[in-house]
């Protein structure tokens, strides 16, 4: 398997560490160093050639391999088990709903959000319940780094250069999570999308920062989703009245008044539909009167429709807490999911 | 110890995006303007085209606007380029 990276002999691991700095190669954290061995077995584990093309950046016609994917996910910490799903979201990523010139340029600043579902979950090890928006686990920490690294290399997404956010978001150095499918009765997300139950698969969304939630008084899911639908209502005032993909990130402390209740995912959504929206005179409220003009009357769902939501069952036991993620901007970008299309379960070849 | 790592970057040039020829002159040209559709696009857009036909010579601007500020041009837009000398594409920051 011949590599065909440019390669460098450096002297010890604080010399790679400045190498890769100061080419502006890195996210400003130390990486891994990306050695021919640990980039052929992550490839082995895809069982992929290295010029595998993952696809074409559409807007200047950029060339994503599957060996650049590797060099950076070793850089990010990723194991080679972990190496299918960033090989997944690229490929999620490079389907044009998702516009990710748009998406990673933007002055918005959103993140790629990206959620795992099915066995791949559990084989990586990638955990959907303490602290799931932030540090939960090794897999998903790695995995979304290697997202991020990825961005600034192989399409030149560096702060001021492609990536033209105003301030961006914490998510942007990592932001992955899994979903909590063993502890709930709920369709995971990628069935919920049309994927096989028994199928990994990767959702990505162009995602603005998590905006949490908490309602611990009320068992009543009417009551417990209205705390989800205001906070929907606030970014459709204070940010973008535009509909597009939502998420609502619900643990298992609500997560269980609604399934005692028997409220489905689609009941959830049909339900948030029908709360989460405002008249556009609303802005006058906020400062941004100067654009209402003549449509004051006009009302703004969040989501076009209700399948537009994007339900996951995440995060730790206890407290009442959930979190909606706002899209990056309304429809410019739509949320994509694809099953691990690689064999997963297989053991890597021998070499 | 001696590290060999590897290069992360793309390392090769994108395909796209070479220079047009620039022009001697504006003087009896057509300009198109293609517009992001953002706010902050319209009174720039109006002062340049001011600017453009009396200090300059300009015969013609055509302005289009994006339907996605996002995304690249429409093909309808694009397709338009090839009839005018040059093109400014702005965005509304």
């Amino acid at each position: 398997m011949q590599l065909s990276s440019r390669t460098y002999d450096v002297d010890s691991i604080s010399a790679v560490q400045e190498l890769y700095h100061s080419n502006g190669w890195t996210d400003g954290l130390p990486i891994v160093p990306p050695t021919e061995d640990a980039v052929r077995a992550c490839l082995d584990w895809v069982m992929m050639p290295p010029d595998q093309l993952i696809g074409i950046e559409p807007v200047r016609g950029l060339a994503i391999t599957v060996e650049k994917l590797a060099v950076n996910s070793v850089m990010a910490g990723c194991l080679p088990m972990h190496f299918p799903v960033v090989v997944t979201a690229w490929t999620a990523m490079m389907q044009e709903p998702f516009l990710i010139h748009g998406a990673t340029a933007s002055t918005g600043g959103c993140a790629v959000l990206v959620v795992l579902n099915g066995p791949v979950r559990r084989e990586i090890g990638a955990s959907g319940g303490f602290n799931a928006l932030g540090n939960s686990d090794r897999a998903t920490a790695a995995i979304g780094r290697a997202i991020r690294l990825c961005l600034i290399n192989l399409m030149d997404v560096r702060p001021g250069a492609i990536d033209r956010s105003t301030l961006g978001h914490p998510g942007k150095f990592s932001y992955c999570i899994a979903e909590d499918e063993e502890d709930s009765s709920w369709l995971p997300l990628h069935q919920q999308r049309g994927v096989e139950k028994e199928a990994s698969a990767v959702t990505v969304m162009a995602a603005g920062a998590p905006r949490q939630i908490m309602n611990e008084w009320t068992t009543r899911p009417e009551e417990i989703l209205e705390t989800f639908a205001a906070e929907m209502r606030a970014n459709l005032r204070h940010y973008s009245i535009h509909p597009g993909n939502y998420a609502l990130i619900i643990p298992k402390q609500l997560r269980e008044h609604l399934q005692a209740a028997k409220w489905s995912k689609t009941d959830i959504a049909n339900f948030i539909h029908e709360r989460a929206r405002i008249h556009r005179r609303e802005w006058a409220d906020v400062g941004k009167g100067a654009v209402v003009r003549d449509r004051g009357d006009s009302v703004y769902p969040a989501m076009e429709s209700p399948d537009q939501l994007l339900v996951v069952a995440a995060g730790g036991p206890a407290g009442g807490f959930g979190a909606v993620i706002p899209p990056w901007l309304g429809n410019k970008s739509h949320a994509v999911t694809v099953p691990v299309g690689v064999c997963i379960d297989c053991e890597p070849p021998k070499s | 110890m001696t590290f060999r790592v590897l290069d992360p970057t793309a390392e090769k040039t994108a395909p796209l995006g070479q220079a047009a020829p620039r022009l001697d002159t504006l003087q009896g040209k057509t300009v198109g303007f293609i517009s992001n559709g953002k706010e902050g696009t319209k009174g720039f857009f109006r002062h340049l085209e001011r600017l453009l036909r009396e200090e300059h010579g300009v015969a013609e601007v055509v302005s289009r606007t994006k339907s996605n500020y996002s995304a690249p041009a429409d093909a309808h837009i694009a397709a338009e380029i090839r009839r005018w000398d040059a093109v400014i594409s702005g965005i509304g920051d």
